[in-house]
Parts: C-alpha cells; sequence; structure tokens
C-alpha cells in the first residue's frame, strides 16, 4: 500500500490582477511505495513544489484526491510519520539550534527526556554537534539546511520528504546529506525528494518522477526509463573527404577526423558502406548510453512545442 | 573648509546637517519673536466637550486634564492681553463637558472668572454646574456661597449655596454655620437665631457650642431689642403716650410676656425717650 | 491538543520578549508614568487626578500597541516568512496554530502589562494614593487588550501586515466611538435606519464595555458583576473573533 498517492490531482491559481486560472497541476498520478527513494526532477515551474505541499496538505487540489498513509485529504494525524523539509527554509532566528528543535520535537508530543536525547542525538548526525547553542540567526546557509534536516527526523519519521535537500551545501554537505538519504533507506523508511541535480538522482534513487509543465512525462526506474529510450551510436571516422553522408548527424570535426551520430543499425550500416569508396577510414563505434539529463531535456523540449492551458493532458 | 571637505567627506556632512540645525533654530526664535504675543490660541477654538469625545477615544478624563493644564498656564499669563474671551466657553463647554466630575476646572476657573476676569455671574454659572454635576461634593456649592457672600454681597444667595453644601454628607460644619450666619446679614435675624439656636443644640463639640451661643447671645439681644422697641411703638400709637414701664405692655395686652435678656435680666426702658437697650455687652461687639 | 498549542504559545512567547521593540515601549511607557509626576507638579489642583489619567492612558495605550503591532504580524509573519511550512507538516492542527499564536501574545501582554502597572502602583504607594478600584480598571484594560488580539489575529490570517494594521486600528477607533451610532439612531427617522444603526451597534466590537479609567479615577465604586459582565462579553466576543480566524486559515491556501 503505498504511502502517498495522489490520483489525477488539477492544481490552478489564480493572480490577484487576471480572471484566468493557471494551471500549476493537470491531472498528475502519483504514488511513493514503502521503502523507496524516489527522485522528483523537472523544469523549473513544473510544478514541484505545489505537488509536495498538496502531499501535505498545506494547499489543497482543485479536482483529484491525496492520500498520505491511507488517509485520504490529509487530516493532522496523517502527518505525524512524517518529515518535511522544504526549500530555503526560513527559520526562526532568535531561537538556538537547541530550542529550534526542542520546539518541533513539543508538536509530536515527544517527552522531556525524550527529546533532549533526541535533539543531541541529531545535532550530532547532521554535524551541527557544537553549534546547538547559537541562534540561528548567526547560521550560514549550509548549517540552516543541516538544521532544517534535522528537523525533519525529529520525529523518526517513516516518509521524509525533501524540497531541494542539496541547495546551498559544499560537495561535502551534499555527500553526507545523500549518506543519511541511504541510511534512512537501508533502515526501511521512504524518501521522496525533488532536486535540479540529475547526478544524485542517478545516484541513490530507485524511481524517479519527470515533471514538465504540470504533467508526469515520465515515472519509474531509472534504467527502464532510460533503456527505454532509443539508443545511438557514435562513429568515430578519419579521412572523409566530403562532408556529405548519407544520414546520421555530425557531433563534431577536428581536422579530418569526424564523429558522427547515427541512430539505428541500419543508418550505420549505410554510412560504413559509404567509406570504402572514399578513403575514409573507422576509427571507432561506440554505442551511446543515454542519460537522464537527454530524456529531461528531450521531454522539456517537446512539452515546449505544445500549447498549454488544456487539462485534459494525462501522464503516462 | 574645502581642503576638510576634501579630506573626509563625512566630517563635511555633518557639518552641514550641525549648521543647518543652528539657522532653522535661529530662523525659528525669530518668527517667534515677530509674532506678538496675542491672545489666539488654537486650543481657544475647540469644539465643545461633547464633540471632542469623538477624538478622545475613551480618554476622556486625561485629554480635560491636558486642556485644564493648558488653561490655567495660559490665563495666568499676563503677557496676553484680551485673554478672556473664551474663558466660559473653555470651562464651561470644553473641559466640563468632557470630564464632568473633575472638579478643579469649575472651582479653580470660576476664581479666574471672578477676581482676574470680573465676572462673578460667570463664576456662578460655572459653579451651578458643578453641582448639578456633582450632587455629592459639597466644596463647590460652598465656593458658590462664598461668591456670592465675599463678592456679591448677596446674602439670600449666599444662603441658598451655603445650605445645599451643608445639606450633602461629609460637608464641613463650617458651612451650616455660614448658612446660619447669612441670614443674619440679610436682615433676617430670627431666622439666623433659629438657625444658631438649632446648631447650638445639636452640636456636641465645646468649640462648636460656644461660638453658637455667642451668635444666639447677640441675635436674642436683638431680636428683643426689635420686638421690644415695636410693641412700645404700637403702645405708644394706641395709647397716645409711651408705657411708663415695660410692664405697661403686657397689662396693656400688647405683648405676652416680657422677654429677658440673656443673663435673665430685663431690658432698660427709658420712659421719656422710649427707648429699650440691653444692660449689657454684645459678645461679638457688632 | 493542549500540548501542541502550549508549544507554540511559548515560542511565540519566545519571540515577543526576545524583540527588541518590546523593551523600547516598555521603556517608554515607564518613563511616561513618571513624567505624570512632572506634570502635575505644573496644575492647580489635585495632582491625584492628573497621575491616575496618566498612568492608566500609558497603560492603555502600549498595551493597545503590543497588541496591535506585535499581533497582525504572528500569522502574517509566519507566512510571509514560510517558518509556517515546517509547522503546519506537522501533526499540528491549523486551530491549534491559531489558538497558540494568540496564547502567546496574551502571555507577553500579561508581562507587558504587569511591568507598567507595578511601575504605576508603585508611584501611587509612595505618593499614597493609591486605590485598589485601580486595579480593576487594569483588569477590564488587560480584557481590552485580549479582545484587540484577537482582532489582529484574524486580520493577521487574511492579509499583509500593513493593511492588517489599519484594519484593526479602525476596529479599535470604532470600538471607541460606538455611543455616537446610538445618538445617530435618534437623529435618523426612517426605521430601518435606525435598525441598521441598532444591529451594527450591537454587532461591532465594544471596547467602551472595558473601559472604566473615569469611574475609578472619580472614585466610584466597581462592583464585581461589572467585572464579571465585561469578561463574559470578552469571552463570548472573543470566541467569536477566533472561530472566524480559525475557520479562515483552515482552508488557506499557504504558497
Amino acid at each position: 500500500m503505498p504511502v502517498l498517492e495522489l490520483k489525477d490531482v488539477h492544481k490552478s491559481y489564480r493572480s490577484h490582477l487576471s480572471i484566468r486560472k493557471h494551471w500549476v497541476l493537470r491531472g498528475l498520478s502519483l504514488s511513493i511505495e514503502p521503502g523507496e527513494i524516489f527522485g522528483f526532477i523537472g523544469t523549473n515551474g513544473a510544478g514541484k513544489t505545489t505537488t509536495i505541499k498538496l502531499a501535505l496538505g498545506l494547499i489543497f487540489p482543485d479536482a483529484g484526491s491525496v492520500t498520505l498513509f491511507g488517509q485520504e485529504g490529509v487530516p493532522a494525524e496523517a502527518r505525524r510519520r512524517v518529515g518535511f523539509l522544504p526549500e530555503n527554509p526560513y527559520l526562526y532566528d532568535y531561537l538556538t539550534g537547541e530550542e529550534f528543535l526542542d520546539f518541533h520535537a513539543r508538536l509530536f508530543g515527544i517527552d522531556a527526556p525524550t527529546r533532549r536525547a533526541r535533539v543531541r542525538e541529531l545535532l550530532g548526525r547532521v554535524g551541527l554537534a557544537n553549534r546547538g547553542d547559537r541562534q540561528l540567526r548567526h547560521y550560514s546557509k549550509g548549517m540552516l539546511q543541516r538544521i532544517g534536516l534535522a528537523q525533519a527526523l525529529i520525529n523518526d519519521p517513516d516518509l521524509v520528504i525533501l524540497d531541494e535537500p542539496m541547495s546551498g551545501l559544499d560537495p561535502i554537505g551534499r555527500r553526507e546529506v545523500r549518506d543519511i538519504i541511504l541510511e534512512l533507506k537501508s533502515r526501511g523508511r521512504t524518501i521522496f525528494f525533488s532536486t535540479h541535480i540529475l547526478s544524485d538522482t542517478e545516484m541513490i534513487c530507485d524511481r524517479v518522477g519527470l515533471l514538465v509543465r504540470g504533467s508526469l512525462k515520465a515515472v519509474g526506474r531509472i534504467d527502464e526509463l532510460v533503456s527505454r529510450d532509443i539508443p545511438y551510436w557514435e562513429v568515430a571516422l578519419q579521412g572523409v573527404k566530403n562532408g556529405n553522408l548519407p544520414c546520421g548527424q555530425v557531433v563534431s570535426r577536428r581536422d579530418d577526423r569526424l564523429l558522427v551520430r547515427v541512430e539505428s543499425p541500419a543508418d550505420m550500416h549505410r554510412i560504413l558502406a559509404t567509406l570504402n569508396g572514399g578513403g575514409a577510414q573507422l576509427v571507432s563505434v561506440t554505442p551511446g548510453r543515454q542519460s537522464l539529463e537527454d530524456l529531461f531535456i528531450r521531454e522539456a523540449r517537446a512539452s515546449a512545442a505544445v500549447p498549454a492551458e488544456s487539462p485534459e493532458r494525462h501522464a503516462r | 573648509m574645502a581642503r576638510a571637505l576634501a579630506l573626509n567627506p563625512r566630517r563635511g556632512m555633518a557639518l552641514c546637517a550641525l549648521t543647518g540645525l543652528l539657522l532653522a533654530v535661529l530662523v525659528q526664535g525669530r518668527l517667534e519673536a515677530s509674532r506678538p504675543a496675542g491672545a489666539v490660541h488654537p486650543l481657544l477654538y475647540l469644539p465643545s466637550g461633547k464633540y471632542l469625545r469623538a477624538v478622545s477615544l475613551g480618554f476622556d478624563g486625561l485629554v480635560a486634564d491636558m486642556i485644564y493644564l493648558w488653561s490655567i498656564q495660559y490665563y495666568g499669563n499676563f503677557d496676553i492681553k484680551d485673554r478672556y474671551s473664551y474663558l466660559e466657553h473653555i470651562y464651561g463647554q470644553v473641559i466640563t463637558e468632557l470630564d464632568p466630575h473633575y472638579l478643579d476646572p469649575y472651582l479653580v476657573g470660576a476664581l479666574i472668572m471672578s477676581a482676574e476676569a470680573r465676572q462673578p455671574e460667570m463664576a456662578l454659572r460655572l459653579l451651578d454646574k458643578g453641582v448639578n454635576n456633582n450632587p455629592d461634593q459639597w466644596i463647590v456649592a460652598f465656593e458658590a456661597g462664598f461668591l456670592c457672600y465675599d463678592e456679591l454681597h448677596d446674602y439670600k444667595r449666599a444662603a441658598y449655596y451655603f445650605r445645599r453644601a451643608s445639606e450633602i454628607p461629609g460637608a464641613h460644619p463650617l458651612v451650616r454655620r455660614l448658612y446660619a450666619e447669612m441670614y443674619n446679614r440679610a436682615g433676617d435675624k430670627r431666622t439666623s437665631l433659629k438657625e444658631w439656636s438649632e446648631i447650638y443644640d445639636s452640636s456636641d463639640d465645646p468649640y462648636v457650642r460656644n461660638v453658637a451661643w455667642n451668635h444666639v447671645h447677640d441675635l436674642k439681644v436683638d431680636v428683643d431689642l426689635h420686638d421690644l422697641k415695636e410693641a412700645v411703638s404700637r403702645f405708644s400709637d394706641k395709647a397716645g403716650r409711651p408705657p411708663a414701664r415695660l410692664g405697661e405692655l403686657v397689662t396693656a395686652g400688647i405683648a405676652g410676656a416680657l422677654p429677658l435678656d440673656p443673663e435673665e435680666r430685663d431690658y432698660l426702658y427709658d420712659a421719656r425717650t422710649g427707648d429699650v437697650r440691653y444692660r449689657g455687652s454684645l459678645v461679638l461687639g457688632r | 491538543m493542549l500540548a501542541r498549542i502550549n508549544a507554540i504559545a511559548l515560542n511565540t512567547f519566545r519571540e515577543a520578549i526576545r524583540h527588541r521593540i518590546l523593551y523600547l515601549l516598555l521603556i517608554f511607557a515607564v518613563a511616561m508614568i513618571s513624567f505624570a509626576q512632572i506634570l502635575s507638579l505644573v496644575t492647580v489642583g489635585s495632582e491625584e487626578k492628573i497621575i491616575k489619567d496618566f498612568g492608566l492612558a500609558t497603560i492603555d495605550i502600549f498595551g493597545v500597541l503590543t497588541a496591535v503591532f506585535i499581533g497582525i504580524g504572528l500569522v502574517s509573519r509566519e507566512i510571509e516568512r514560510r517558518t509556517v511550512y515546517t509547522l503546519l507538516a506537522k501533526p499540528l492542527h491549523r486551530f491549534e496554530f491559531i489558538l497558540g499564536k494568540f496564547a502567546g501574545l496574551a502571555l507577553t501582554l500579561v508581562v507587558n502589562t504587569s511591568v507598567m502597572t507595578a511601575w504605576f502602583f508603585l508611584v501611587l504607594l509612595l505618593k499614597g494614593m493609591f486605590d485598589a478600584n485601580l486595579a480593576a480598571a487594569v483588569l477590564l484594560l488587560y480584557f481590552q487588550f485580549l479582545l484587540i488580539t484577537a482582532i489582529a489575529v484574524l486580520f493577521s490570517c487574511l492579509s499583509t501586515p500593513i493593511l492588517a494594521s489599519v484594519m484593526t486600528l479602525a476596529l479599535y477607533v470604532i470600538g471607541h466611538l460606538l455611543w455616537s451610532l446610538d445618538l445617530l439612531a435618534v437623529r435618523l427617522t426612517a426605521t430601518w435606519g435606525k435598525a441598521f444603526c441598532r444591529v451594527l451597534y450591537l454587532v461591532l466590537p465594544n471596547l467602551g464595555t472595558f473601559d472604566i479609567k473615569g469611574e475609578v479615577v472619580h472614585g466610584v465604586p466597581i462592583d464585581a458583576a461589572r467585572i464579571a459582565w465585561a469578561a463574559a462579553y470578552l469571552v463570548l466576543y472573543g470566541s467569536a473573533i477566533l472561530g472566524t480566524a480559525c475557520a479562515l486559515f483552515e482552508r488557506k491556501e499557504l504558497q
């Protein structure tokens, strides 16, 4: 049974000055299974943060349903086992790190001794062990991100939702966050996070979802998504006299070395056939591996070509 | 100075600021000196307290205090000529409408009106208002009474106010005595005697009894002498001649019984002049 | 539920206490009460009335200012600064958040009012002018602060701090001018006009209920029933306001 399920969710905003609705999410359906790390990627303004806010009951869908831990409409109790880190968390800068975590722990009804222990443990885990007594107004951006993460884990949640968790962190910090996420997974927790940084997604996610302009263009395991795409071959040639090739795309040209990309075996054979007559030589043939980035860019481009504002488009 | 500016622009700016301030202060001083110490002050044009309540938002008492404080500075400023034009408006309509139970404006306002502006009737109007708004405060009626007594020499009115004041619980006992005395001043010695006698009878305080007795003594003499003289006159009219002795008044049926003086002696009678006299001396020597 | 409201309340209290503006206001208030002493030297007549009027007015004004200027930011600042997201992602009901914020400011006002009142009473005691009824006046002023806080919280949910402050202050002024509606009703001839005025008079917050400053300064005895009625009005009207705020906040989209 999925921990989080969105069914055919539509969400629109209406700006103050216009009467027209601007659709942010159109028919989004998504389900997050227990124990997985799900990466949510998408273009800017695609609706990732909106989806997360819908999942937490911070905003409400125009149509469709949101179910969290089996409870529809996200009542307060459903959030008991959830931890959330928003993008650019603004925190109470007059509180110290310890007071901040303690305050959030109280909201779960955790008793005082447990709270103290938990706060200390979490501060250590996010690398802020000695900074707990300083006011948050004196924290650096990286430190704020860490304390935000600590706050998200204060109740030892089963589902952790992170909106751009790596933002503001240096590579060391990002490695630490990745480690924390993997450690959570090893203990059977579910992690749902959104990010711009595709390499992080490729490294740790079980599944990804690609959101473009309010629709889910692709969802599934990375190897399935990427391998579904048509592979290509990169053919390196030497000594091609005239630049005319029967097919394929010239990727680069240096001196008389040519790198050509072909998309099907038939095309490859056609190119190889022209070589014999022209005095050109085959240097290498490399099968191309599609990356997530290619998928991303392709889907984004495809979507940009289609007119918007129609809520009938559904996710695959 | 240019070099200083060039060297340190901040110092230059500070210097400009200071100079600007000094010049502004000088100009302000010049402005104020050129304006005569006129009688016109914006606060004089305040609307009635009833309407001021709309802007005081529940702080009526405080606003009344502030206007009162201003008013005693204003009216105490002898440099301002003709400052009394709005006197009744300020005290009668502004301050006392805002806070009808604030006593100082009635008392001090009346003082200014009578002693400085020479308008005792205006003062009495103000004090009347004070009496009506504060029926539990004897001092206001007392002030009114005193004003009638001391300034206007209108003893009947004074008596009215003193009586009102004395009826209020907590009034100073002196007020009662003044009330009694007012009748005397007004010429109604009989009533005065009656009141003084009541005071004497109803008091336990030896001082009060002493004072009362003194008045009763003298008033009794005055009243008795008046009655006797009036009886002698009636006898003379009837019999065509003055009586030979005071006892004749009784036998002729003109008087019921001859009053004795406070020392229980007879009054002296001179048959030749028809004059009745008291053989002792008046205590209060009036 | 109470534990969560408590947590939010204490946090709100902590934020307010660490606000430097609060100390400025307090120092000002204490200075004003002391200033009353100086003013009283200028009067001809009773200085007691001046000191008492001034002291009560100071407590009144500064309490209202605190209630308004912290109150309007209670909800809107959290939304603006996005701190509300991490809070509402917890198993916290939205109405608990509102009530907690209100309770936190109520607690701050207790501290504020107590400090000002303590100083005021000290001055009076030293001058031998103390009157126990003044405590009743301050208590009713505190009820007023609470009602204004509730109104500020409501407007804080609805709009930006600037608009909220304008609307709350407007209601404060109206609340003290309701007596003029009665006057207007008398002058109007049409029955619907009179009825309308009457309805407005009853529905708008009647802040005059909490104003016994004049009576106390003039030594009029205050009976317990008066205080009880004022408390009842506070509880009922305040619940209505807070209930509306909670209802509005329940479905508010937190962008």
